[in-house]
């Protein structure tokens, strides 16, 4: 069964000193760093910490040094993201092109594009965001419409995304959109890389979240020309392309990490004493947690080794969404307390955020059912 | 040298393991013929040492026959046989040959009587202790820990079963020890049921994985409204749920296997067996409604191995035990945080 497979990661994994330095430079960064800032998870956007992250040589890392990178192994960059993550460090600025678009663009672009663009990932100076989902194309993303026409030095782009991650402050898209006509649903499409800062006719507004926060953006394209040179991977490839970008989205600790800041509150209190129902509960929430961060070591170790493990990131991005998403339920199991944004003491506020937060869990990168989907495929099921 | 005891592990019960087998031995009957080609092929032995007549086979890796065994549903004390003799071998002992089982032997009291050493008390649902000719067990003598090879025949057996119908005897023991029959052996108290609910724990994860496997195949074969019922969404929504648990399990399983020797094997066989004692409650519940009735017939091999998985979640220890002693540990940690405790009780790169 080799869905189920997930082989152990490679000995010597732990990369303990690397680990302590991470932890010493975390302890400075964010001394005071409160934990209802802590509660937003990688949603907290700092160009300055990730700057100063990059100076430490932990964005990157597994980049080629030629392109500004430190040649360090899947697994030495999983201890940085998972301590970044256990911390609650305001990481998304990087954290989206140091995951996926810079090695998309390592594995896929022109030797032009690597050599403008990758230094600058590396350096922490840049931030990316996704341009997938539209109106009409959700989990369905062959319906998308968005269209590039071939046009004398390029191609005019017209359509609108929706759900953008931080597009109002992003300084490139990676835009997945049509480039042809073709019978085969997945063929006719092509991801380009999009300059939101230099280019004209893109308009992008605000779609407030039910937490009343701006990370969602609605982007137009109007008309909008980008030359050759923004062409991402082969013309028509962009499906594939896509795909083999999933096992980095859908592996990696932020899978299953996202309500940590609530599990070190309730830990907290429950320090002060528990009842045996109490520490049973906690013991089953620590028994989850070591076996979903062994089997997300175990992809990163097959990432490591050049393979395409999309079928058990799948599986790690379905198990770790049930996790992170019922830590607000065992939380007010554990202890009668009142979720109040905002807070009255830190419990407080970071129960009532993660409680608004977790609904999004199961619907980023993949919902619940598309994931089980994929899975049921892979399971063999003719 | 380790996949070839797989190979070959994976032939001989491929071959002789069959739902008639494990029928005839929940009716009562030892598989004799499948003990023997099991003993001829020396998987019992693999974890002792080759000095003590074993095929020193480390143990993460040697302990991957409990998981295969646990997938064919093996109705003989292998993996305690396999666990006994490492103990044995471990405590200088001469193995003994023929099946051995494994108990936990707190309830025992150890007496000091003229040269020799008296035991007494009861043992409580000794896994296939009918069919064994030996209980190993751990328990202490003037505060030093002792393994003993406890001769079935000098003790009084009362039967009972699991729910696959596997013999699960209470052992009255009242017997004075032969100098073969004890010897020190500095382990922690709680080892016979951390080293029996990691047992339990592979032997589920593999089980996990046939359950899942015949249901993938039935979804695949079964005819209903004109389609095979695996084309329905909601039947495959139920089949991801399982693959997740079941890969969970194995990942758990194996880990805590990988932690064998290290100091964060208590913790990594609590993760374990809680684990995937929960992951047999789900994975054998969705298993039962996608094959219908037919499924909970005697006649399909379902049930062996669904009422495998919920007998071996309530032995040496069940979710709840092990839940409240990693939580306990957890909240009682020195630690500065929840997290540093997670990262230093996942087994360190202990992969073998």
């Amino acid at each position: 069964m080799t869905v189920t497979a997930f082989p152990p990661p490679p000995p010597g994994s732990d990369h303990d000193g690397l680990r302590q330095e991470v932890r010493a430079f975390l302890a400075e960064e964010l001394a005071g760093f409160p934990p209802e800032k802590r509660a937003e998870s990688w949603n907290g956007f700092s160009r300055d910490f990730s700057r100063k992250l990059a100076q430490r040589g932990w964005v990157g890392m597994t980049f080629p040094k030629e392109y500004g990178g430190h040649e360090r192994s899947a697994l030495e960059r999983y201890v940085v993201s998972e301590e970044l993550l256990a911390a609650g460090a305001p990481v998304i600025s990087h954290w989206i092109a140091d995951r996926q678009s810079g090695p998309l663009i390592l594995a896929k672009g022109t030797e032009e594009q690597k050599r403008r663009i990758v230094p600058r990932i590396a350096a922490g100076e840049l931030c990316f965001c996704i341009g997938m989902s539209e109106p009409d194309s959700g989990s369905d993303l062959a319906a998308t419409r968005t269209v590039a026409t071939e046009v004398e030095g390029g191609f005019r782009v017209n359509g609108t995304k929706v759900w953008t991650t931080y597009a109002h402050v992003a300084d490139y898209m990676i835009l997945f959109c049509r480039t042809g006509k073709s019978d085969d649903r997945h063929g006719g499409m092509s991801q380009f890389l999009v300059d939101l800062k230099g280019t004209g006719n893109i308009s992008i507004s605000p779609i407030i979240d039910l937490l009343g926060e701006h990370h969602f953006n609605q982007v137009t394209f109007d008309n909008t020309f980008l030359p050759t040179e923004a062409l991402l991977g082969q013309k028509g490839e962009g499906w594939s392309q896509v795909m083999s970008e999933l096992a980095f989205e859908r592996s990696g600790p932020e899978r299953f990490l996202s309500s940590f800041a609530l599990i070190e509150e309730l830990i907290r209190l429950l320090r002060e004493g528990a009842t045996e129902a109490q520490e049973a509960e906690i013991g089953r929430l620590s028994a989850h947690l070591m076996v979903l961060r062994q089997m997300s070591r175990s992809v990163a170790g097959m990432l490591n080794e050049g393979k395409n493990p999309s079928l058990q990131a799948a599986i790690v991005k379905d198990l770790g969404a049930l996790f992170e998403q019922d830590v607000p339920r065992l939380a007010r199991s554990l202890l009668s307390r009142p979720a109040v944004p905002g807070g009255r003491d830190s419990y407080a506020a970071v129960l009532a955020y993660t409680e608004l937060a977790v609904p999004s869990f199961s619907l980023r990168g993949g919902t619940r059912e598309i994931l089980r989907g994929i899975i049921a495929r892979g399971l063999g099921l003719r | 040298m380790e996949s070839m005891i797989f190979d070959m592990a994976e032939r001989l019960l491929r071959d002789h393991v069959s739902h008639a087998l494990r029928e005839d031995a929940a009716a009562g009957n030892c598989p004799e013929a499948l003990w023997a080609r099991i003993e001829e092929a020396g998987l019992h032995l693999a974890m002792a040492p080759e000095e003590a007549g074993g095929f020193g086979v480390p143990a993460a890796e040697a302990l991957g026959l409990v998981r295969i065994a646990g997938a064919h549903g093996v109705p003989l004390p292998l993996a305690e046989t396999l666990i006994a003799n490492a103990l044995l071998a471990q405590a200088g002992l001469a193995l003994p040959g023929g099946r051995l089982t494994i108990a936990e032997g707190e309830a025992l009291r150890l007496d000091r009587r003229g040269a020799g050493v008296h035991a007494s008390g009861t043992l409580t649902m000794v896994p296939f202790a009918r069919w064994a000719d030996r209980i190993v067990t751990l328990a202490s003598l003037d505060g030093a820990s002792q393994v003993l090879s406890l001769p079935v025949k000098g003790l009084t057996l009362t039967p009972a079963q699991d729910l696959a119908g596997m013999p699960r005897d209470d052992a009255a023991v009242d017997l004075d020890l032969g100098a073969a029959e004890i010897a020190p052996l500095d382990m922690p108290a709680g080892t016979m049921r951390a080293l029996g609910a990691l047992v339990r724990s592979l032997a589920m994860a593999g089980a996990l994985e046939t359950i899942l496997d015949l249901s993938v195949q039935y979804a695949n074969d079964r005819v209903q409204f004109g389609r095979p019922i695996g084309k329905f969404q909601a039947i495959q929504q139920y089949l991801a749920t399982m693959a997740g648990e079941t890969a969970a399990s194995r990942v758990a399983a194996e880990m805590a296997a990988a932690s064998h020797g290290t100091p964060s094997f208590a913790l990594a066989v609590a993760a374990a067996k809680s684990r995937t004692g929960e992951a047999a409650q789900t994975v054998g519940a969705l298993a039962h409604q996608i094959h219908g009735a037919i499924g909970y017939t005697q006649e399909y091999a379902l049930h062996h191995f669904t009422k495998r998985v919920w007998s071996w979640r309530d032995e040496f220890g069940t979710e709840r035990d092990w839940t409240r002693d990693l939580g306990r540990a957890a909240l009682s940690s020195p630690q500065a945080t929840f997290w540093h405790f997670i990262t230093d009780s996942t087994a360190r790169g202990a992969t073998a």
